[in-house]
C-alpha cells in the first residue's frame, strides 16, 4: 500500500519536469537486459523505469511487452516499429518523431513469455484503473498469474471505481483469491476462504491448495508446526522411501547398492582373491555379501545395511507432514472449504466426462450412421465409406479456396459435400455394387479395392501434407459453464448435426414414400418389386443416401480434426463396429452402438488417464465379447428379416 | 563474391549444355546417393520433402562440376512407411544399385530395421531427424538433435525463463516419445520436480479426440503451480490437438506449450491465430535471419516452383549432413566408406543459423538450440538462441546409459562404458 | 490311401514339381553359389514371397473352401513371428551381453546378465525390466512351440466363442478384424512388453552363425520356405481333398444343410480355423526372420484384407490359385514401389508408378470380382477346359 502511494506520489512529483527527462538513457543503462531479458533479471530493469516515473514507461513496457520494440544495431538505441513489407516505420520512444528506414540494420526485441509476465505484472499498477478496459483487463490477467500480496491494497482500491460490471465481479473475486492467502488478519482470511468452499474454478481451488502446502518433516519424536498428518510406514509411504528421506536427512546412512558392492570388490582384489574368496566364486550375490562383510570387517569398505538395520533405522523416527501455513485455524477452514469444492468437482468431471462421451458418441454416430444404412438396410458392406468421408472433408477444403469467408463457406461445403459423395455413391452403386448383391462378402472386396484407390487419389490430387479446414470464427472457443465443465463450440455443432440427421433419417424411413419404399426392399425385394417398386431405384438412393451422409460427416469432423488422405481409414473400423454393436438395419441401433463405444471408450480412458491406446485396446476386446454375447447387436432384428 | 560468381557462371554453363556436360575420364560411373525416404504411406507427409531437398542438393552439387570430377545421381526408392521394407530397399540400395551414401529415415523403427543392414553391408547413412539418442552406429551420422540438444534445452528454458512447476508430457506412443520422456522424467525429478507433478499421457498415431486430454491438462492448474506441456506428439494428430487447445481457449500465457515435433510443416496444415505464443524447439526455423538461410530457402523455393512452400529442421540437417559428406569425399578423394567415414569426423559446415556446425567423434552434429514462438502466419518468432551444443549419444540423465560414451575416433566404439572401460558392442543397438 | 491320394491330385504334384524347380533355379543363380544372377535382397523378397503364399493358401482353405472369411490371420502370422523373433533377440543380445560382462573383474551374477539384457532389449524403449511373457525367449525349443501353440490356442478359444454364438457372414469377418486390430493396438503400446512400435529388429541376425555371410541365411531360409510351402500345400491339399473337404465345402455352400444332415459344423469349422491359423503361425515364423524387423504395424487389420484381396485375385476354392494371387500382387507390388516400371509419359501429364501403382491395384481388384469372380486361376481352368 505503502510503495503503491509512493509510486503515485513519485508520477505526480515527476510529472511537471518529465518532458525534460527521458526514457532513452535509462535503456542504454540496461541496454543489454533490454535487448535480451531473461525473467530472473528483468525486475532490476523494470524497478528503474518504475521509479524514474517518466509517462512514457508504461506504453514504453506495453510495447515491449508486444514484441513492438526495435534496436538499432549499430548504436544500440530502442524505438517502437512496426514492419512494413522490408521497410520499418520507427518512432522515437522519447519525441514520437517518425522515420522510415530499411529494417536490415535493426533488430526486434522479443521477450519471452516469462519476461512478458514479469513485465504485466509491473504494468498492473498503471492498469488498474485505466479508462481503457482492455488495459484493465489485461491487468486482471497478470494479477490471476502472478497474484502478490502487495496487489491485495490497490486491487480492492480499484473496485469501487469500476464501472464494468463483468470486470467489477472478477475484480471481486480476485480480491478474494488475494485475501484468502494474503489478508493481514486471520478473521479476513478464514472469511474469505469459506467463501470459496462454493467456487468449482481451478484458480479457488490453487488458492485452497497453496494454503495447504505441505512439507515432508522426519524426526525422532513428534515434529513441531501445523501438523498435517504423521505417515505411517507400509500404508502412506512405503519403507523404501521412508529410509530414502532419513538419508536425505542426513538421519541415517545411504544404502549401498550391489553394483557399488561389486565395485568395491572389484577395488579390493588380492592374489586372485577378495576377503578370502577367489573372484571365480564371486558370480552369486551370496558369496559377494560373505565378500564384502570380510572386507568390511576389516575396515576397508563401509558395513552394509541390514535389514534389520533399516527396520530400526526408520522405526526410530516419525515421518510427518507439516503445513507451510503455522495457523491451524485458517488450514482447517482450507481442509473444510477444499473438500466441500472436491466433492463439487467430483460431481462436475462426471458431468463434464459425460458431455465429451456424447460429443465421442456422436462423432462416431454421423461417422457410422452412413455405413448403417448401406450396411444395415442394404446388406452391403462399403469398405470405401471411410474414402467418403475424406472426400467430403476435401470438399470443405476446395470451397475453402475458393470462399474465403469461413461461415459461407460452410454454408456451402456441407450440401456440395453431401452432393459430391451422393453423386459418388450412386456411380459406385450402378458400376460395382449392383453386380454384387448376391456376393456380400465380394462387394467388402471391391469397395476395398475402390477404398485403396481412392485414397491414393487423394494423395496424388491433395499431396500428403493435412489440409487445414478451418471452422468460422463463431464455432472457436468453447462453451463454459465452470473451469470443470466445458465443451468446445464445433462439438456441440456437430451434436447438433448428428441429431439433425438423426432426425432427417428417422423421418425418411419413417414418414415418407422413399422411407416406405426403401423398407419394403429390405424386407423383401421381390414381393416389393412386384408391387410397382423399382428396386434398383430405391437401393440406388438409398447408396446416394448414405454416402452423402458420410460427405458431411467428413466436413465436420475435418473441423476439429484433420484433413488427410488417411482420416477415413482411421474412422472405417470404428464406424463398422458401431454398426455392428448396435444392431444392424436400425438406426436407434447406431445410435446405442455409437453411445455406447463412445461412453466406453471415455470411462476407460478416466479410469487410465495416461494411456488413450489401452483405452482402445480395451474398448476393442469389450467389442469382441460382447459381439460373442450378443450377436445380433444391442438392437436386434427380429423375425423373417434377421435370418441371414 | 567470387565464389558466387564463378557458381554461378559454372550453374548457367551447366544449364546450357544440360545434356552433354563433359564429366572426367576416369568417372565410368556416377557417383550414386541413395535416397531412402517413404514417398507413400502415413509417412509420405514428412518425408516427400526430404527427398526434394536431396534432389535438389544434388543438382546443385552436380551445377557446380558434381563430384571428384564425377557426376551424382541420385537413386530414389519407397519404402512406403512400411518397415521391413525400409531394411529390403536399404539392402537393394547398397548391393544392387550400389550406392555411395544413402540419406534417409524419418522414424526410429525404420533407423532400427536398417542398421543392420548397414551394418552388414557397411553402408554409410546420413539420418536427419530429431531423435531419442540411445544408440551410436559406426555406419550412421546423426544429422537431427539428440535429447541434449532439444528436449533439455526446452525443458531448461521451461524451468528457468517461464517458471514452470508442473508437466505435462505428451506424447504419441512410440519409441521417440517414450524415451525423451524417460529422459526428461529423471532431469526433472534431477532438477527438483516431484514425480507427481509430471502428468505422462500417450496416444495413438493420428489421435483426434483431444477434449478430454487437454481438460486434464487443464486441471492440473488447481494446485496453484505454473503448469506447462511438452509435446512429442507426431504428426497429424497435432493438428487436432492445437484445434483443442484453441476452442479451450488454453493461452500461452496460461499454459505454455513446447513441441518437439512441430514445425513449418506442420503448422501450414492449421490456422495458427489462435495458437500465437506456443512453442517450439529446433535446431532451425525458416525464420532464421541469415544470408545462407535466405539464399536456402531462395534454392528450395526455384527447385520446387511453390513460393509457398515452407523449409524446416531436418531439411536444414540434409543440407548440412551432405554438404559435409562433399567434403568428407574431396577430403579422402574416395567415395570409399571407411575413408569418407574417418574424414567425416572433424568436418565442420555453416548451419543456416549463423553459426558453425562441427561432426563429432560420436557421429553428432554440434547445433544451436532455437526456441521459438509461433506467429499468426504459421512461422516462428525464435526467441532463444543457445550457442552450438554438442549431440551426445548416450544421454547422462538414465542410470544405465550415464556410464555409456561413443567415439570412433579415439575408442573405435559406439558403446564405450566408462565404469568398466570396455567396449559394450561394436555393432548398434536394435 | 495316401497313394491314392497322391495320384489322384494331378495338380498338387504339379506344383510340387514346379516348386522344386523354382527352388533348384534359385538355388544356383543366388549369391551363396557363387553365380549371384539373383541378389541376396531378391533371395530374401522371394523366400518371403513363398511364406505369403504359405498363409495365403490357409486363407483359401478357411474362406475359398469353408466359406470363412477372417480378416484376421495375419494375428496369427505375426504371433508367429513374434514368438520367433522373441528368441532371436534374447539369443542374440544374450551372446553380446556376456561377452562384454566376461571382461569384467568379478564375474557377473545371473542377476546382473539379466539385467543387462533387458536393458539392451529394452533400453530403446525407455525400460529395463522383462516382462512376463520373456520367460521361454531364453529356450529355441519353447519359443517354437510358441510358434504353433499361441496361434493355435488363440484360433480355438476365438474360432470357439464366434461359432458357438453362430456368429457367420459379414459378422464374423467384422469380429476377426476387430481380433487382429485389438491385437495390433496392444501390440503398439510400449508397456505391451514386445517393443511397442519399434518391434523386435535385427532378426536377419541368426545367434550362433553370426560369420555366415546374409546370402547364405537367406538361401537357408529360401529353402525352409519352398519347404513349408510343399508340406503346407500337401497338408491342405489332403483336408480339402478328402470326405472330410467335402463336408467342409458343404459347409460355405450351405451351413444350415449340412447341420441338418447331422454334421457339427462347429467342430468342423473350428478344426480348420485352427488349423489356418497354425500354419500361419509357422509361415510368420519363417516370414520375419527374413524381413529383420516385425512390429504391430505387419498386424494392423489392412494387412489382412490385403490377404483376402491376393485369395480372391489368385481364384478362390482352389490352392494353385491361392499361391498365384500371394505371389503376383506381392511381387508386383514391389516391382512398382521399387521404381521398377518405367514411368508413362502421357505427354499433358505423367504417370510414374509409385504414385499410381495402388490405383491401379485398387482398380483391379474391382476388375476382378466383377468380371473375373474365380481369379486368375479360374482362366486357368478355363483355358484348360477348352481344348475339351
Amino acid at each position: 500500500m505503502l510503495r503503491t502511494l509512493a509510486c503515485l506520489l513519485i508520477i505526480c512529483a515527476v510529472a511537471k519536469g518529465a518532458a525534460a527527462q527521458t526514457l532513452q538513457p535509462i535503456l542504454q543503462t540496461h541496454a543489454a537486459e533490454v535487448a535480451d531479458p531473461s525473467r530472473g533479471s528483468v525486475s532490476v530493469v523494470l524497478d528503474d523505469l518504475v521509479a524514474s516515473g517518466l509517462p512514457q514507461v508504461p506504453t514504453f513496457l506495453e510495447r515491449w511487452s508486444d514484441k513492438g520494440v526495435w534496436q538499432n544495431t549499430a548504436d544500440g538505441q530502442f524505438y517502437y516499429g512496426r514492419t512494413d513489407g522490408d521497410d520499418l516505420a520507427l518512432t522515437d520512444i522519447d519525441t514520437g518523431t517518425q522515420t522510415t528506414v530499411d529494417r536490415a540494420g535493426y533488430t526486434e526485441l522479443r521477450p519471452n513469455g516469462g519476461v512478458r509476465r514479469v513485465i504485466g505484472t509491473a504494468l498492473v499498477q498503471f492498469q488498474l484503473s485505466d479508462p481503457d478496459l482492455g488495459r484493465r483487463q489485461s491487468a486482471i490477467d497478470s494479477i490471476a498469474r502472478r497474484p502478490d500480496a502487495d496487489q491485495l491494497a490497490p486491487l480492492l482500491a480499484s473496485i469501487d471505481g469500476e464501472p464494468d460490471s463483468l470486470l467489477r465481479a472478477r475484480k471481486i473475486q480476485l480480491a478474494n483469491f488475494l485475501s484468502a492467502s494474503f489478508a493481514g488478519d486471520p478473521a479476513d482470511r478464514i472469511a474469505a476462504i469459506d467463501s470459496l468452499s462454493r467456487d468449482t474454478s481451478i484458480e479457488a481451488r490453487a488458492v485452497l491448495n497453496q494454503i495447504l502446502t505441505t512439507r515432508d518433516v522426519v524426526a525422532t519424536d513428534a515434529p513441531d508446526g501445523n501438523i498435517a498428518r504423521i505417515l505411517t510406514v507400509g500404508t502412506d509411504i512405503t519403507a523404501d522411501q521412508a529410509y530414502d528421506r532419513l538419508v536425505a536427512a542426513d538421519l541415517a546412512p545411504a544404502a549401498i547398492p550391489s553394483a557399488a558392492v561389486r565395485d568395491a570388490l572389484a577395488a579390493n582384489i588380492t592374489d586372485g582373491r577378495v576377503g578370502g574368496i577367489p573372484t571365480a566364486q564371486l558370480n552369486t550375490e551370496a558369496t559377494r555379501a560373505q565378500a564384502y562383510a570380510a572386507l568390511a570387517d576389516r575396515g576397508l569398505v563401509p558395513p552394509r545395511l541390514t535389514e534389520e538395520g533399516r527396520a530400526a533405522a526408520i522405526a526410530a523416527h516419525v515421518f510427518a507432514e507439516v503445513y507451510t501455513e503455522d495457523d491451524p485455524a485458517i488450514t482447517d477452514a482450507a481442509r473444510a472449504a477444499l473438500s466441500s469444492v472436491e466433492t463439487r468437482v467430483a460431481a462436475a468431471s462426471f458431468a463434464d466426462l459425460t458431455l465429451d462421451a456424447m460429443s465421442l458418441a456422436s462423432i462416431y454416430f454421423l461417422a457410422a450412421i452412413g455405413l448403417a444404412i448401406t450396411f444395415g438396410v442394404m446388406g452391403v458392406i462399403n469398405m470405401a465409406h471411410g474414402e467418403f468421408i475424406m472426400m467430403g472433408a476435401y470438399t470443405g477444403y476446395v470451397v475453402q479456396q475458393f470462399v474465403p469467408d469461413y461461415t459461407v463457406s460452410l454454408i456451402l461445403a456441407l450440401p456440395l459435400a453431401f452432393a459430391v459423395t451422393f453423386a459418388a455413391g450412386v456411380a459406385m452403386e450402378r458400376l460395382v455394387i449392383r453386380h454384387l448383391y448376391h456376393r456380400p462378402l465380394e462387394t467388402l472386396l471391391a469397395t476395398f479395392g475402390i477404398s485403396i484407390a481412392l485414397q491414393q487419389l487423394a494423395k496424388n490430387i491433395f499431396g500428403t501434407q493435412a489440409r487445414p479446414l478451418t471452422s468460422p470464427s463463431w464455432l472457436d472457443g468453447a462453451w463454459v459453464m465452470s473451469d470443470v465443465i466445458q465443451i468446445s463450440y464445433i462439438r456441440i455443432a456437430i451434436f447438433v448435426l448428428a441429431l439433425l440427421f438423426l432426425g432427417l433419417i428417422l423421418y425418411i424411413l419413417k414418414r415418407t414414400r422413399l422411407g416406405l419404399e426403401v423398407r419394403a426392399v429390405t424386407q423383401n425385394p421381390g414381393m416389393a418389386a412386384s408391387m410397382g417398386i423399382d428396386p434398383d431405384r430405391i437401393n440406388m438412393l438409398t447408396f446416394g443416401l448414405g454416402s452423402g451422409i458420410a460427405g458431411i460427416a467428413g466436413v465436420a469432423i475435418g473441423l476439429y480434426a484433420q484433413v488427410t488422405s488417411e482420416m477415413g481409414a482411421n474412422y472405417i473400423v470404428q464406424s463398422f463396429m458401431t454398426v455392428v454393436v448396435g444392431g444392424v438395419g436400425n438406426v436407434w441401433g447406431t445410435l446405442a452402438g455409437a453411445s455406447l463405444i463412445g461412453s466406453l471408450q471415455k470411462g476407460i480412458e478416466f479410469l487410465n488417464p495416461s494411456n488413450t491406446l489401452a483405452a482402445q485396446t480395451y474398448m476393442v476386446l469389450f467389442i469382441i465379447l460382447f459381439i460373442q454375447f450378443r450377436p445380433k447387436g444391442i438392437v436386434a432384428q427380429k423375425g423373417r428379416a434377421a435370418a441371414d | 563474391m567470387k565464389k558466387t560468381l564463378r557458381t554461378t557462371a559454372v550453374s548457367v554453363a551447366a544449364l546450357l549444355s544440360t545434356a552433354s556436360v563433359a564429366w572426367a575420364q576416369d568417372c565410368a560411373d556416377p557417383i550414386k546417393v541413395g535416397v531412402l525416404h517413404s514417398l507413400s504411406g502415413s509417412m509420405a507427409i514428412s518425408e516427400t520433402t526430404l527427398k526434394d531437398v536431396m534432389l535438389m542438393l544434388v543438382e546443385g552439387q552436380n551445377a557446380k562440376g558434381g563430384l571428384l570430377g564425377c557426376e551424382l545421381e541420385a537413386v530414389v526408392v519407397d519404402p512406403a512407411s512400411d518397415w521391413p521394407l525400409f531394411a529390403e530397399k536399404a539392402r537393394e540400395l547398397l548391393t544392387v544399385n550400389e550406392v555411395d551414401v544413402i540419406f534417409g529415415n524419418w522414424t526410429s523403427v525404420s533407423r532400427k530395421s536398417v542398421l543392420p543392414v548397414i551394418e552388414e553391408l557397411n553402408g554409410l547413412l546420413f539420418y536427419p531427424v530429431q531423435y531419442e539418442g540411445e544408440e551410436s552406429s559406426k555406419n550412421v551420422f546423426y544429422t537431427g538433435a539428440a535429447p541434449n540438444q532439444q528436449a533439455i534445452p526446452a525443458v531448461d528454458y521451461f524451468l528457468e525463463e517461464l517458471g514452470v512447476e508442473k508437466f505435462a508430457l505428451l506424447g504419441t506412443d512410440y519409441v521417440y516419445p517414450r524415451t525423451t520422456n524417460n529422459i526428461l522424467q529423471a532431469y526433472l525429478m534431477d532438477k527438483g520436480i516431484a514425480e507427481e507433478d509430471i502428468f505422462v499421457n500417450y496416444t495413438p498415431f493420428g489421435q483426434s479426440d483431444w477434449a478430454t486430454i487437454v481438460g486434464d491438462v487443464v486441471a492440473l492448474g488447481e494446485d496453484g503451480k505454473q503448469v506447462g506441456v511438452i509435446s512429442t506428439i507426431n504428426g497429424d494428430a497435432n493438428i487436432g490437438f492445437y484445434k483443442e487447445l484453441a476452442a479451450a481457449d488454453v493461452s500461452a500465457d496460461d499454459i505454455p506449450v513446447v513441441a518437439f515435433s512441430v514445425g513449418e510443416e506442420e503448422l501450414s496444415g492449421l490456422d495458427t491465430s489462435n495458437l500465437v505464443g506456443h512453442l517450439a524447439a529446433w535446431n532451425y526455423f525458416m525464420s532464421a535471419e541469415t544470408p545462407e538461410n535466405a539464399e536456402f530457402i531462395a534454392a528450395w523455393h526455384d527447385f520446387i516452383g511453390d513460393e509457398a512452400r515452407v523449409t524446416n529442421d531436418p531439411m536444414e540437417a540434409h543440407y548440412i549432413g551432405f554438404n559435409m559428406w562433399v567434403q568428407a569425399v574431396e577430403q579422402a578423394g574416395t567415395t570409399d566408406v571407411d575413408a569418407v567415414s574417418e574424414a567425416m569426423i572433424g568436418q565442420t559446415f555453416p548451419n543456416l543459423t549463423g553459426t558453425m556446425a562441427e561432426m563429432l567423434p560420436n557421429h553428432h552434429l554440434t547445433k544451436p538450440v532455437l526456441i521459438g514462438e509461433i506467429r499468426a502466419d504459421g512461422q516462428f518468432d525464435i526467441i532463444s538462441q543457445t550457442e552450438p551444443v554438442p549431440g551426445d549419444a548416450w544421454t547422462d540423465f538414465l542410470p544405465e546409459s550415464a556410464v555409456l560414451i561413443s567415439d570412433w575416433k579415439e575408442l573405435g566404439c559406439g558403446m564405450y562404458n566408462t565404469e568398466t572401460e570396455t567396449c559394450v558392442q561394436l555393432t548398434s543397438n536394435y | 490311401m495316401t497313394q491314392g491320394f497322391i495320384i489322384h491330385n494331378r495338380s498338387m504334384m504339379r506344383f510340387i514339381g514346379l516348386l522344386g524347380l523354382f527352388t533348384l533355379l534359385v538355388t544356383l543363380g543366388s549369391e551363396a553359389m557363387g553365380t549371384g544372377v539373383i541378389s541376396t535382397s531378391l533371395v530374401k523378397t522371394l523366400g518371403k514371397t513363398l511364406c505369403l503364399c504359405l498363409i495365403a493358401i490357409a486363407m483359401d482353405v478357411v474362406w475359398g473352401y469353408c466359406g470363412i472369411l477372417s480378416l484376421g490371420h495375419f494375428a496369427f502370422f505375426g504371433i508367429g513371428g513374434y514368438a520367433i523373433g522373441m528368441w532371436l533377440m534374447y539369443a542374440r543380445t544374450e551372446t553380446i551381453v556376456t561377452e562384454s560382462l566376461a571382461r569384467q573383474v568379478i564375474p557377473p551374477t545371473p542377476a546382473e546378465v539379466t539385467d543387462a539384457i533387458g536393458a539392451q532389449i529394452f533400453g530403446v524403449v525407455g525400460s529395463s525390466d522383462f516382462p512376463v511373457i520373456w520367460s521361454f525367449a531364453d529356450s529355441l525349443i519353447l519359443q517354437l512351440l510358441m510358434v504353433v501353440l499361441v496361434p493355435g490356442l488363440l484360433a480355438l478359444v476365438f474360432g470357439w466363442l464366434a461359432f458357438r454364438s453362430r456368429v457367420t457372414g459379414v459378422y464374423l469377418s467384422i469380429l476377426t478384424q476387430a481380433m487382429t486390430l485389438a491385437l495390433s493396438l496392444y501390440l503398439f503400446q510400449n508397456d505391451s512388453g514386445l517393443r511397442g512400435n519399434n518391434g523386435l529388429s535385427g532378426l536377419q541376425n541368426i545367434p550362433g552363425f553370426e560369420s555366415t555371410p546374409q546370402a547364405t541365411i537367406s538361401l537357408v531360409f529360401f529353402w525352409g520356405s519352398a519347404l513349408a510351402l510343399g508340406l503346407g500345400y500337401m497338408l491342405f491339399a489332403f483336408v480339402v481333398g478328402g470326405k472330410m473337404g467335402s463336408i467342409v465345402q458343404g459347409i460355405r455352400d450351405n451351413e444350415a444343410r449340412v447341420r441338418f444332415l447331422g454334421y457339427r459344423v462347429e467342430g468342423y469349422k473350428l478344426f480348420v480355423f485352427t488349423l489356418t491359423a497354425v500354419v500361419s503361425g509357422i509361415a510368420g515364423a519363417l516370414y520375419y526372420p527374413q524381413a529383420g524387423i516385425i512390429n504391430p504395424a505387419e498386424i494392423a487389420p489392412i494387412a489382412s484384407i490385403y490377404l483376402a484381396v491376393w485369395v480372391a485375385i489368385g481364384g478362390r476354392g482352389r490352392l494353385y490359385g491361392a499361391v498365384i494371387g500371394a505371389a503376383l500382387v506381392s511381387l508386383l507390388s514391389s516391382w512398382f514401389t521399387g521404381g521398377g516400371a518405367p514411368d508413362v509419359n502421357l505427354g499433358f501429364y505423367t504417370v510414374q508408378w509409385t504414385d499410381w501403382w495402388l490405383v491401379l491395384l485398387g482398380v483391379s481388384f474391382v476388375c476382378v470380382t466383377l468380371f473375373a469372380p474365380k481369379g486368375i486361376g479360374g482362366l486357368f481352368d478355363y483355358l484348360i477346359r477348352k481344348p475339351r
